[in-house]
C-alpha cells in the first residue's frame, strides 16, 4: 500500500517538477525573447542615439573648424594692420625730419605768408604770433611787411615748440590757431595715410 | 582761403550736454567741433545752433568735467565723419567710430558723412528677395526680405539680443553666394548684452564679416545721437560701393530716444509726447529710412532696430512712431516668455509688411503665403477658446473648439518655440506648420486651396 503511495506521490511530484520545469521554460523563453527585443530596439534607439552624437559632434567639429579659421584669419589681419600702422609711422617720422632739414628757401617763406595770412583771416588784425626760434626772423620779416602794407596790429609773441608754422591768438586769447605744420601734418594725417599704407600692400 | 581749426576760448554757458560759444564766426550748423578740457583732454562735439556770435554745441561725450574757464572749442570746418573702408570688417569700435579693439585707426578708402546721403526715391528698389533666418515665425509668418527694415519692440529682460544675434549668425539668402556682412550698433546697452553678441558672432565665425559699434551703458548718453548714424554710414559703404548685403541690428533704439530728449530738454524745445521732441518721428526716420535697396546696385541694407518698449507699451511714442516707418514689427510677448517659450514672438501684435513680396511660388514655396495666413487664423481662433475655456471650462466647448485648443499648444511647442542655436531650413519650418495645421479638421483650413491641403494635409487617424 506504501508502495503504491509512494508511486503516486513520485508521480505527482514528478508532474508537478515538469510542469514548474515547462513553466520555467516558457518564462525563461519568454524573457528571452523579450531581452532579444529589447535588445533590437536598444541597439536601433542607441544607433540613432550614436548617429545623432555622431552628427552633432561633427556639427560642433565644423563649427570649431569655421571658428577657428575665421579667427586666425582675423588674427592674421589684424597683425598685418599693425605692422602697417608702424610702418606708416616710421615714415611720419622720416617725413618730418625731411621738412625740418628744407627750412631755407622761398618757398618755405612763401608757405610762411601763406600760414600767417590765412592765420590773420581766422583771427582778425589784432593778433598775436607764435613760432619756433629758427623761423623767428622769417615770421618777424613777413609781419613787418603785412604791418607797413596793411597797417595791422601784430606782434610776435614768444617762442613754441614746433616743427614750423606759427599758431596765431588774438590779443585778448578769445580766438587761437594753430597754423603749425605739426598741427597741419595732424590734420591731414588719416588722409596721407591711405596713401602711404597703399604703397606697403601688394 | 578759409583756415579749418579756428579754437575759440568764449565758454559763456554749460547748459547740460550743451555749450554755448560766444564770439564766434565762419561756423556752420552742423559742424564738427573738438573741445579741448583745461587738462588738454578732447572731447567732440557738433553745432546745434549758429547765430549773432553764439554757437550752441552739443557735447557727444557729455559736460561733466567741463567748466566755463580754461575750455576751448575748434571748429573743424566739417560735418561728423567716418572713415570707410572694408577693413572696418572683424573691428571694434566705440559709439563715435574709435578704435576700441587695441587695433590701429582703419586705412580710410574714404570719409563719409555720418548723416548719410538720402537714397533718391526713384532709384530705390522693391525689397522682394527673402531672406532666411532659420527662425520658423520669422521665415514662415513674418518673412524678412532684403533692404527691409524690421524692427523688433521688446520689453526689459526679454531676449530681444539673443533673437537679434541668432538672425545675424544665420541669416542667409538661400541659394546665393552673395557676400553678407553684419553691422551691429549698441546703443546705451549693458555690457553682457554687448559681450553676448560679440561672443555669438565670434563662435559662428561671423565676427570676420561684422562691424561693433559699442555705446554701453556706462558711455555718455549723448554719444548716443551718432552711434546709429556712424553704423549706417559704415553699413552704406558695405553695401552700395562694395556690394554686400548688410543686415544692420540697432539695440536699443529706446536709448536712442532718450539721449534725443535729453537734448530737447537742454535746449528748452517744446516738449511733444512724453517729454520727446515733436520732431522725434523725423528724427527717426532719418535712421530708419537708410535701409534699402537702390536700382542696379547688387548690395543692400536690412535694418533690424530693437526697441524695448517701456513697461510694455506699445503706445508710447518710439515704439509707435517706429511703427509708421519700418515696413512692419515683430513684437516679443511677455506672456510667452513666461512660459518659456523662445522666441517669444506675439505673433498675433507681429506683421512683416513686405512679407507678400517676398514668398511664393518661385521665391519660397507655392503655399507659404496661404500657410501663414492659415496659421494667423487658427492661432487667433485659439487664443480666443482659450478665453472662452476659462470662463465656461473644457466641458463647455464644442469638439472643434478642443481642436482648437490642441492646435493653440501645438503651434506654440512645435512651431514657434525652437532652441536658441536651431536653423530650420524653410521646408523644415513650413513641414512643421503643415503638422500643427493637421490637428484641426480639413474643412477649417479655410485660408488655403485644395490642391495644396490635398498636397500636404496629414490626415488624422
Amino acid at each position: 500500500m506504501t508502495h503504491v503511495n509512494d508511486n503516486v506521490l513520485e508521480s505527482i511530484v514528478n508532474k508537478v517538477v515538469s510542469q514548474v520545469e515547462s513553466d520555467l521554460i516558457a518564462q525563461i523563453e519568454s524573457s528571452y525573447a523579450q531581452s532579444l527585443e529589447r535588445l533590437r530596439a536598444s541597439k536601433v534607439s542607441l544607433e540613432a542615439e550614436y548617429s545623432k552624437i555622431v552628427e552633432n559632434a561633427s556639427k560642433q567639429a565644423e563649427n570649431l573648424k569655421r571658428q577657428m579659421i575665421e579667427s586666425s584669419r582675423l588674427a592674421v589681419r589684424n597683425k598685418q594692420l599693425l605692422l602697417i600702422e608702424d610702418a606708416v609711422n616710421d615714415v611720419f617720422k622720416h617725413a618730418i625730419s625731411r621738412i625740418d632739414s628744407v627750412r631755407a628757401g622761398e618757398r618755405y617763406e612763401a608757405m610762411m605768408r601763406r600760414l600767417i595770412e590765412g592765420a590773420l583771416d581766422a583771427i582778425g588784425t589784432d593778433a598775436v604770433l607764435e613760432c619756433n626760434d629758427k623761423d623767428r626772423d622769417i615770421v618777424d620779416r613777413i609781419v613787418l611787411e603785412i604791418q607797413h602794407k596793411y597797417n595791422f596790429s601784430i606782434e610776435v609773441g614768444n617762442s613754441i615748440d614746433c616743427l614750423g608754422g606759427i599758431r596765431a591768438r588774438s590779443k585778448d586769447g578769445s580766438i587761437i590757431l594753430d597754423n603749425t605744420l605739426d598741427s597741419r601734418i595732424e590734420r591731414l594725417r588719416p588722409i596721407l595715410k591711405k596713401d602711404i599704407a597703399r604703397l606697403f600692400m601688394v | 582761403m578759409v583756415e579749418v581749426g579756428v579754437e575759440y576760448t568764449k565758454v559763456s554757458e554749460i547748459r547740460g550736454p550743451l555749450l554755448i560759444v560766444e564770439g564766434v564766426s565762419r561756423v556752420s550748423f552742423d559742424e564738427l567741433v573738438e573741445i579741448e578740457t583745461m587738462d588738454g583732454i578732447k572731447r567732440l562735439g557738433k553745432v546745434l545752433e549758429v547765430g549773432q556770435g553764439k554757437a550752441v554745441i552739443q557735447v557727444f561725450e557729455g559736460t561733466t568735467g567741463l567748466s566755463v574757464k580754461g575750455t576751448r572749442a575748434r571748429f573743424l570746418g566739417k560735418t561728423m565723419e567716418v572713415p570707410v573702408s572694408q577693413e572696418l570688417l572683424g573691428r571694434i569700435f566705440d559709439g563715435l567710430g574709435r578704435p576700441i579693439d587695441g587695433l590701429p585707426e582703419p586705412i580710410a578708402e574714404e570719409f563719409r558723412d555720418v548723416n548719410g546721403a538720402p537714397i533718391n526715391p526713384e532709384r530705390r528698389e522693391y525689397p522682394r528677395d527673402f531672406i532666411q533666418t532659420g527662425v520658423s515665425v520669422i521665415d514662415g509668418m513674418l518673412t524678412l526680405v532684403r533692404g527691409q527694415k524690421l524692427p523688433i519692440f521688446s520689453g526689459s529682460g526679454m531676449p530681444h539680443n539673443i533673437l537679434a544675434a541668432q538672425i545675424a549668425r544665420q541669416a542667409t539668402v538661400v541659394g546665393s553666394g552673395e557676400e553678407f556682412a553684419v553691422v551691429f550698433a549698441a546703443i546705451g546697452v549693458q555690457y553682457s548684452e554687448a559681450q553676448y553678441f560679440k561672443r555669438s558672432l565670434e563662435e559662428s565665425g561671423a565676427l570676420r564679416r561684422s562691424t561693433l559699434f559699442l555705446n554701453l551703458a556706462d558711455d555718455p548718453a549723448i554719444e548716443r545721437i551718432i552711434t546709429p548714424r556712424v553704423a549706417l554710414t559704415v553699413a552704406e559703404y558695405l553695401a552700395f560701393d562694395l556690394n554686400m548685403h548688410v543686415l544692420v541690428i540697432l539695440t536699443d533704439m529706446t536709448n536712442y530716444a532718450e539721449a534725443l530728449r535729453e537734448i530737447s530738454a537742454a535746449r528748452e524745445e517744446v516738449p511733444g509726447r512724453k517729454g520727446y521732441p515733436g520732431y522725434l518721428y523725423t528724427d527717426l526716420a532719418t535712421i530708419y529710412e537708410r535701409a534699402g535697396r537702390i536700382k542696379n546696385v547688387k548690395g543692400s541694407i536690412t535694418q533690424m532696430p530693437i526697441l524695448s518698449m517701456p513697461a510694455d507699451d506699445i503706445t508710447h511714442p518710439i515704439p509707435d512712431l517706429t511703427g509708421y516707418i519700418t515696413e512692419g514689427q515683430i513684437v516679443l510677448s511677455r506672456d510667452l516668455f513666461r512660459r518659456d517659450i523662445y522666441p517669444p514672438v506675439g505673433v498675433l501684435m507681429s506683421l512683416s509688411r513686405l512679407m507678400k513680396d517676398g514668398v511664393g511660388e518661385g521665391k519660397t514655396r507655392a503655399d507659404h503665403m496661404e500657410v501663414s495666413n492659415q496659421l494667423y487664423d487658427a492661432y487667433a481662433r485659439a487664443q480666443e477658446v482659450r478665453a472662452l475655456s476659462e470662463i465656461v471650462g473644457k466641458a463647455g466647448l464644442t469638439g472643434v473648439d478642443l481642436k482648437y485648443l490642441d492646435f493653440g499648444d501645438a503651434f506654440e511647442q512645435q512651431f514657434l518655440k525652437q532652441a536658441v542655436d536651431e536653423n530650420r531650413t524653410l521646408e523644415e519650418t513650413l513641414r512643421r506648420a503643415w503638422d500643427v495645421l493637421s490637428t484641426l479638421p480639413e474643412g477649417e483650413l479655410t485660408k488655403i486651396k485644395e490642391v495644396h491641403i490635398k498636397k500636404y494635409y496629414k490626415a488624422r487617424g
